[in-house]
């Protein structure tokens, strides 16, 4: 039997510390180290984020699901909503140097999920939008021996 | 307990800015208007001083950047100093350490932009 932890919460931002403090606990659980935990949970904070703000353009009606998986591998993170299909190739990369001068605020959260996990994968699957976040713990132990 | 708190000072031509706590996509807006509020003063030298900021999300990083044209375009900037390791990994990963400049306290902080004056650099 799975032993995924799962996590409903109404699309509001005043639930995003609940979700990076469960993500981060979920990934000290999984035995990643605590400046790693951090970063795991600004990762998932982030992609809750971006529900909110493009899946659901700031609705606060709706529900997202955030699914925390230890594989014994990886620790595989799922979150999930019912949305407007967000086209990650949408998404602008992000460019430093024009970024403040074409003062946009937006990129960047995607930006910080693809550097902080091994994966990030987003899947249309029925009517729900998945993003699919993976960390290896394999690579934490690579990280931690450096 | 708010997640988070903003709080400014003036130090001569200097505003200090003090966010504790926790900055994300539902807190960000308290900093990002203690930044405007500074800008729209006239008010173009601030320095951040984030000894209580216990963690940083995009939507923070975005106020930094939001704001940083319309202050170095004035002549002044904006500048960061007494960062926890954490959050100073965040603007490493993102590479904000080579946008702004990170000084260890605030008075070396405050210190250079006393030493960008003609004249004040050597006293």
């Amino acid at each position: 039997m799975s032993a995924a932890i799962v996590l409903e919460i109404p699309s509001r931002t005043e639930f995003l510390s609940l979700v990076r403090a469960l993500a981060k606990r979920a990934a000290l659980r999984a035995g990643f180290p605590e400046a790693e935990a951090e970063r795991v949970g600004l990762a998932v904070d982030e992609c809750a984020t971006n529900v909110i703000e493009h899946a659901y353009h700031e609705a606060r009606d709706r529900r997202l699901e955030v699914r925390l998986d230890d594989t014994g591998m990886e620790l595989v993170v799922e979150v999930v909503d019912t949305g407007d299909a967000v086209d990650p190739l949408a998404v602008p990369k992000v460019d430093l140097e024009k970024y403040a001068s074409e003062r946009r605020k937006g990129g960047l959260g995607v930006h910080l999920m693809g550097k902080i996990m091994d994966s990030v994968t987003f899947l249309r699957v029925g009517g729900a939008n998945v993003c699919r976040l993976v960390k290896s713990k394999h690579a934490a132990e690579q990280d931690g021996a450096a | 307990m708010a997640e988070l708190s903003v709080e400014s000072r003036e130090a001569e031509e200097i505003t200090l800015i003090y966010p504790r706590g926790y900055m994300n996509a539902h807190t960000a807006r308290l900093f990002e208007a203690e930044i405007q509020k500074a800008v729209t003063q006239g008010r173009f030298r601030i320095v951040v001083s984030g000894g209580g900021l216990l963690y940083i999300a995009s939507a923070g990083l975005g106020a930094l950047m939001g704001a940083i044209e319309d202050i170095r375009k004035n002549g002044g900037d904006l500048r960061l100093c007494e960062l926890s390791e954490s959050v100073r990994n965040i603007f490493e990963i993102l590479g904000f350490h080579h946008l702004y400049r990170i000084f260890p306290t605030e008075l070396d902080a405050i210190l250079s932009f006393r030493a960008d004056e003609p004249g004040r650099a050597s006293s």
